[in-house]
């Protein structure tokens, strides 16, 4: 791939992605029921400092939903006197912004110091803590609309906390990596199919009880991996990575630096076909069947699109544990196939579909997480790792039960879920 | 619904660039793009901030994660499977704890640019613009991702000409190899 192609591939996806956005945005909101008319900016002659009209006014279909709820004080019905909540909804669960923030540092905390598990608790706040699935849940008889679109609100929250987050880091690697063209292709295409498929049958489809079910069977995916990380056998595994690099690193300390004219091709694709795209790297060559980067990308980009977490992270342990790819190339590659689910998965939610999202909560915790950042380098000293990931993988396990036991069952077994 | 209190406060100004002119599509942009810059320049600030704050255990686990991956290329290069196998094990590890500390960092950059979609949310909910010949609209949150994309590659530019070393700094691991694979003079290890 050339390095013009490289440099503005981003570029123009990107670009790709606006306009798209734009158009397709613009084109649903003239819909008949939408708008009537399309209104041009007001350019008021004074400054106002009085309240203006909130998100409500034009949230076509979320104003559509709520009108269809009955009103009145009782479960599953819409109080309009009721204090505005979460994107306006009067009665809707309301936080004090700090509440927000202090979430956000958590989830910060632990991505800089467990990792994965970060998108996980940015999952549980939204469900939980801030108590949008019981809110949710509560519209399953009275207004199913309602309470899929707020499933959906949930599931977007999610995607934009932890996708754009990915994204600068995705670019960095992208920037820095060599791409395997036909992989990347393989993992985008894929993504781009889940990203397309998830929401055609999904979005204003799924009550919050089977999202939270699916969202706890996530949960025990990474607590199993957390916890196998800690086991003997995990330990032992990492101890004989290190003793096997170590013992080449000894033999070959003084050779290395010397670069042979067959290490200096790169990335060469030796062979295309249904079955098997090989190519050589640094004189080894590297094969893989299309069919398990094709899965690969539609399972993790499935994934994303569905819970809202995952995704981008999941990409480079799968090429280097199960394609058994080099890390250097992964990187790169796996980049590429982030940045195209993240917009296709973002197009697909916020423009095709226009589920609504609640920025103000999405700022606020972003705000947090770049605070508990900072803060996780500074207590990773005091505790150790593998304590860590204990602690970890027991919250996984609770966190796992009550939203499986609330998701499939109708009621969390254990409290505060 | 009311604006919360902290956009109150600042909607005066913040809407100071959206009537600078009688046009309604050149104040909205106009205002944009005046809106954007402050949402970069604070991004800016605050990543510069936050990844100043974790720079020595940043270049711990970027230093590790480069170790390990000059190591299994060398462990290719030599032709042994086995330690290259186990280097690449230890390299996506430490890729792992960069990742994710980046990940967390981004933030730093984009709570200003989501909270400013937050306030014209408020502000501009109905605002469409239309599209010449093609009979689509734009809403605001188009608008203002496409005039942050462009404000955001001019800002790289202008900050890539007055620090040229940058690019550099931020390629924490290529290994000499890969230098020598575009052309460069290989770094010792």
């Amino acid at each position: 791939m050339s390095r013009f192609t490289r440099k503005f591939m981003p570029l123009f996806l990107l670009t790709t992605l606006v306009l798209g956005a734009g158009l397709a945005y613009g084109q649903t909101a003239a819909q008949p029921g939408a708008q009537e008319a399309v209104k041009t900016v007001p350019a008021p002659a004074v400054a106002p400092v009085a309240p203006a009209a909130g998100p409500a006014a034009k949230m076509s279909k979320l104003e559509a939903a709520i009108a269809k709820t009955p009103q009145g004080t009782a479960k599953g019905q819409i109080n309009p006197a009721a204090a505005p909540g979460f994107m306006g909804i009067p009665g809707a669960p309301h936080h004090l912004w700090l509440w927000y923030i202090l979430w956000g540092v958590w989830v910060g905390w632990i991505f800089s110091s467990v990792g994965a598990f970060g998108g996980i608790m940015a999952g549980v706040g939204h469900i939980s803590v801030f108590g949008l699935s019981d809110f949710s849940s509560s519209f399953k008889k009275t207004s199913p609309t309602l309470g899929k679109l707020l499933t959906d609100s949930i599931r977007t929250s999610n995607q934009y906390l932890v996708g754009l987050s990915a994204l600068i880091s995705s670019f960095t690697y992208y920037r820095m990596g060599r791409l395997v063209l036909p992989l990347g292709l393989c993992l985008a295409i894929g993504g781009i199919l889940a990203g397309y498929l998830v929401p055609l049958l999904t979005v204003g489809k799924m009550n919050v009880s089977v999202y939270v079910g699916f969202f706890g069977i996530i949960v025990f995916a990474v607590a199993f991996v957390l916890f196998y990380e800690t086991t003997p056998k995990g330990q032992e595994k990492k101890k004989a990575a290190k003793a096997a690099a170590k013992a080449f690193e000894e033999a070959h300390i003084k050779k290395s630096g010397q670069v042979s004219a067959e290490h200096a091709k790169g990335v060469q694709v030796t062979h295309w076909g249904l079955s098997r795209i090989a190519f050589t790297f640094y004189g080894q060559e590297f094969s893989f069947n299309p069919i398990w980067p094709l899965l690969g990308g539609f399972v993790i980009n499935g994934i994303s699109a569905l819970i809202g977490v995952g995704g981008g992270f999941l990409y480079v342990p799968f090429l280097t544990s199960v394609a058994g790819l080099p890390m250097f190339i992964v990187a790169g590659t796996s980049a590429l196939a982030v940045l195209v689910g993240m917009i296709v998965n973002i197009f697909n939610m916020m423009v095709i579909r226009q589920v609504p999202v609640d920025f103000l909560l999405i700022g606020t915790e972003l705000v947090g997480i770049a605070i508990g950042s900072v803060l996780g380098p500074m207590t990773s000293k005091k505790i150790p790792d593998i304590w860590l990931k204990r602690i970890f993988v027991i919250l996984a396990i609770y966190v796992g039960i009550g939203y499986l036991t609330k998701g499939f069952l109708g009621h969390s077994i254990l409290p505060g879920m | 619904m009311e604006m919360p209190w902290f956009f109150q406060v600042l909607d005066p100004y913040l809407i100071w660039g959206y009537r600078l002119f009688g046009p309604a599509l050149l104040n909205f942009v106009l205002g944009t793009v005046i809106l954007v810059a402050l949402s970069l320049l604070l991004g800016e600030i605050s990543a510069l901030l936050a990844s100043r704050a974790v720079r020595k255990y940043m270049d711990r686990i970027q230093g590790e994660a480069s170790h390990y991956v000059r190591l299994s290329m060398d462990a290719l290069a030599a032709g042994d499977r086995q330690a290259y196998e186990a280097a690449n094990h230890l390299a996506n590890e430490a890729f792992g704890k960069t990742f994710f500390l980046q990940v967390a960092q981004s933030g730093a950059f984009f709570w200003p640019a989501i909270l400013a979609l937050a306030w014209m949310q408020y502000r501009f909910f109905e605002v469409e613009f239309p599209v010449p010949f093609l009979g689509f609209t734009l809403g605001f949150i188009g608008m203002f991702i496409l005039i942050y994309l462009l404000s955001f590659l001019l800002w790289k530019r202008v900050k890539t000409l007055f620090s040229p070393g940058r690019r550099e700094q931020q390629t924490f691991h290529d290994p000499g190899h890969l230098q020598a694979l575009r052309g460069e003079k290989p770094v010792p290890l």
